[in-house]
């Protein structure tokens, strides 16, 4: 696949431009944070509570008197660390799993994949709850949850292109001319699953970025005054009259982030398809 | 509530028990919700003696028109119904109604009869006579006698029984019946809170023998149970023949359960519910702006106590518990944490409502993050203090500790806030071990209950293990004396002990939340809202 034809496809679908953007959007305040944000994310002002947005404060302020504005830009760098962190090693090791046990086949790829298919029953949220109930709220407890949920996912992924190329023919010849098992699972097989593993590494970002926040929101995740938009929800959700923006912003923060991801999910299957097909 | 040197006795043991893995979790909790400690759950009613009235309500009820209407109340969701385990608010509102104390404590804190309509205590303090009320009969039509309420205590104190009064009654040393309508109690020791003991939220007065208290329901109170629908609602209807003229004054009860304060909120100002006992602050300020619901608020005794284990490091060191006392802004935490609703704390369980033993005799240092960072050096942390700080979920303690973090941040006292759902804070004695936590305490009407479970030596919920001999004996007088001028001199004593060199700070004491709808006449706001008379109201 030619990188410039790949970006090009991307880039051709509004949609996806758009997603694209606001995902590099929260990137860059997730990067640049600290220049950007008007205060420090947790600092109490007993003399401006629930403030509405004015030009001191552009989204107002909650009920401890905190910027809103400078909670959720330092807000984009935890779920984003997290959400991005816990993919990336989801992906890696739901890929590592699923080409080579795959490949492997026999007991180990039975026993494997049937743990794999119990985790799987239960509802990715539970099994997180679960988790976080045996190792405690903390930042490493949520991105482990992402993980753990993550991988058997990503792994069955994995595991239904690997079964389809197993039996063709240029692994045969692989095996055949005597290559080492590194060389067939890496030279071999992962270019193909490539392309498929793109769009669900998208999916699961998107995925994880609303675990994350649902981990929040139900007061097991990240800890205050952690600046975790699901958090800032929880914690808006009993003076929603007295100030709605405090319940606005992180929502809408969340949600924004949501939609661009999975635009961009959206726009990377569909270039890969295009490519492919061309 | 006063504690002898037996019932001490009986506390330390079950500690003792407890940490030693012999009790179980559930029977030491019982023994918890005995004294009253889950964040007001046993608490009883308002303030001290001498302490104002709750500043509520509403024309009285006119007496000889009869019950009519429908009130209902929201509540949370009751687990169990009998009365010698009830320790919720939705639990004793239910069963008060039910069933009768022998006497109630009133929403100014004074003792006031109920089925007791007259006593009288020997000059020595330990023998007391309660005359019971002529013509009270139970739902079943059989009349109330001496024996019914021999039989109650008798269960209540019991040690086979393992029923979380049994301590709370140790120091009852007989009771007996002095003809049909009198009950004589003797005591071991003098105590001069025994009729607040009487009035304990389990102290329900069953029928003789009765055998399932949990579903048979036959009390002497105000209303009669029609349905119990498990954690869905109970249907009250009145007792017509209820011994207090003009009571009830509505003829149906309805009490609602809901699992969520915000639900019971909505379910206010969308009119299926009337009254709403409790809520959490931002949701009360919710309600303040809201035409037809009329929105009140009661001082209680109850506080969060925020304290530091003192019998380890770094608590161990007198500097560290200074240089957070140092560091700590109470007036910024009243009003960010609780939006001025409620009083100030002074770091003692004496609050203000407990007006002749309350004192502002010793001044609160001034907040000051550099002495308390110097103070620290001293102690051996010239880099700074590191600690995790363990709060339960409910109220407003996250906010509490969000807000701590950020002060003491200030003077090099660097926080992590650990936040855990009530039942994981409270389970498995965590909440006793833990260095540094907040933990709720319900209002009670006198504040010796405070510190004898809480602060004197080897009490058996001292969770700062703070230890001071000073104090004790300071305790140990007012436990015990039956002049009421030494107790208040060693209540200033004590205040002053605690704000010199107790390991806790106490930023303030709650108000007690609740909204109605207008229209609703003869509330009176209670601070444990589970012994609310809803009997008085009127639709």
């Amino acid at each position: 696949m030619k990188l410039s034809r790949f970006v090009r496809a991307f880039f051709a679908d509004l949609a996806t431009a758009t997603g694209t953007t606001i995902v590099i959007l929260f990137l860059g305040l997730a990067l640049f944070g600290p220049l950007i944000a008007p205060y420090s994310p947790t600092r109490q002002n007993a003399d401006a509570i629930r403030l509405p947005p004015s030009t001191t404060h552009v989204l107002g302020t909650d009920r401890l008197g905190r910027d809103l504005f400078s909670r959720i830009i330092y807000g984009a760098r935890d779920i984003l660390l997290l959400a991005g962190g816990g993919t990336i090693l989801a992906v890696l090791s739901g890929t590592l799993i699923g080409v080579s046990v795959t490949y492997l086949g026999g007991w180990l790829e039975e026993l494997v994949f049937r743990i794999f298919d119990g985790l799987l029953a239960l509802p990715a949220l539970l099994l997180a709850l679960l988790l976080l109930g045996t190792v405690g709220p903390s930042r490493s407890g949520v991105l482990l949850v992402i993980v753990v949920v993550y991988t058997p996912i990503v792994a069955r992924v994995v595991r239904s292109v690997v079964l389809s190329l197993k039996p063709r023919g240029f692994i045969e010849a692989a095996r055949m001319r005597g290559e080492r098992l590194g060389y067939i699972l890496w030279r071999e097989l992962l270019p193909l699953v490539a392309p498929t593993l793109a769009v669900e590494a998208a999916l699961r970002f998107s995925y994880a970025i609303f675990l994350v926040a649902s981990l929040g929101f139900l007061g097991v995740g990240v800890q205050p005054p952690s600046p975790d938009w699901g958090l800032m929800v929880l914690e808006a959700r009993n003076e929603f009259a007295l100030a709605p923006w405090s319940l606005y912003a992180p929502a809408a923060a969340i949600a924004l982030l949501v939609i661009g991801v999975n635009l961009m999910a959206e726009g990377v299957r569909r270039a890969i398809r295009e490519d492919v097909t061309r | 509530m006063s504690l002898s040197e037996e019932q001490q006795h009986v506390l330390q043991v079950a500690r003792a028990e407890v940490l030693s893995g012999r009790m179980s979790r559930r029977a030491f909790l019982r023994l918890g919700l005995a004294l009253g400690l889950s964040a007001g759950a046993t608490a009883l009613v308002a303030c001290g003696g001498t302490s104002t009235p709750a500043p509520t309500a509403t024309a009285p009820i006119a007496a000889g028109s009869g019950p009519t209407g429908r009130l209902r109340v929201a509540s949370e969701i009751p687990v169990q119904l009998d009365p010698a385990f009830a320790s919720s608010d939705a639990e004793i509102l239910i069963l008060n109604h039910v069933y009768d104390y022998l006497v109630d404590i009133d929403a100014t804190n004074a003792v006031v009869p109920r089925l007791a309509r007259e006593w009288t205590i020997s000059e020595d303090g330990l023998r007391y006579r309660l005359v019971l009320a002529p013509g009270v009969t139970f739902h079943d039509g059989s009349p109330l006698t001496a024996a019914d309420v021999v039989w109650t205590f008798n269960r209540l104190r019991d040690p086979a029984l393992q029923l979380p009064t049994a301590d709370l009654y140790a120091n009852i040393a007989d009771i007996a019946a002095d003809g049909d309508n009198a009950v004589v109690f003797t005591l071991a020791e003098a105590n001069p809170f025994f009729l607040y003991d009487l009035s304990d939220n389990h102290a329900l007065v069953l029928r003789a023998e009765s055998e399932n208290p949990a579903t048979a329901f036959n009390g002497t109170g105000p209303f009669r149970v029609v349905e119990y629908r498990t954690e869905n609602r109970i249907e009250l209807a009145a007792n017509t023949t209820y011994f207090q003229a003009g009571k009830p004054a509505v003829a149906n009860l309805e009490i609602i359960f809901f699992a969520d304060q915000a639900a019971a909120v909505d379910a206010l100002r969308g009119g299926q519910v009337d009254l709403v006992l409790r809520m959490p602050t931002p949701l009360f300020q919710t309600l303040q702006q809201e035409s037809g619901i009329v929105t009140v608020q009661t001082p209680t005794n109850g506080f969060d106590l925020v304290r530091l284990r003192a019998d380890r490091e770094p608590g161990n060191k007198p500097e560290v518990i200074r240089a957070l006392k140092l560091a700590t802004d109470r007036e910024a935490i009243f009003r960010q944490v609780k939006a001025g609703l409620g009083a100030i704390g002074r770091d003692s369980p004496i609050g203000p409502l407990f007006s002749a033993y309350y004192s502002e005799e010793t001044p609160l240092p001034p907040r000051d993050p550099a002495a308390a960072r110097e103070l620290l050096a001293r102690a051996g942390y010239a880099n700074g203090l590191q600690l995790d700080l363990h709060v339960p979920d409910s109220g407003d303690r996250p906010d509490l500790a969000v807000v701590l973090k950020e002060q003491w941040a200030e003077a090099g006292i660097n926080v992590n806030v650990i936040v855990e759902p009530e039942s994981v804070y409270y389970g498995d004695n965590g909440w006793l071990e833990v260095d540094l936590g907040i933990t709720g305490w319900g209002s009670r009407p006198v504040p010796q209950f405070y510190l004898d479970v809480m602060l004197v030596s080897g009490a058996i919920w001292n969770e700062s293990r703070f230890s001071d001999p000073e104090f004790d004996a300071l305790a140990a007088t007012a436990r015990t004396t039956l002049d009421e001028a030494e107790r208040v001199r060693a209540y200033r004593e004590i205040q002053r002990i605690l704000i010199e060199r107790g390991p806790i700070i106490i930023p303030y004491f709650f108000a007690q939340l609740s909204a109605h709808r207008a229209g609703l006449r003869g509330y009176v706001a209670k601070a444990f809202p589970g012994r609310t008379d809803l009997a008085t109201i009127a639709v």
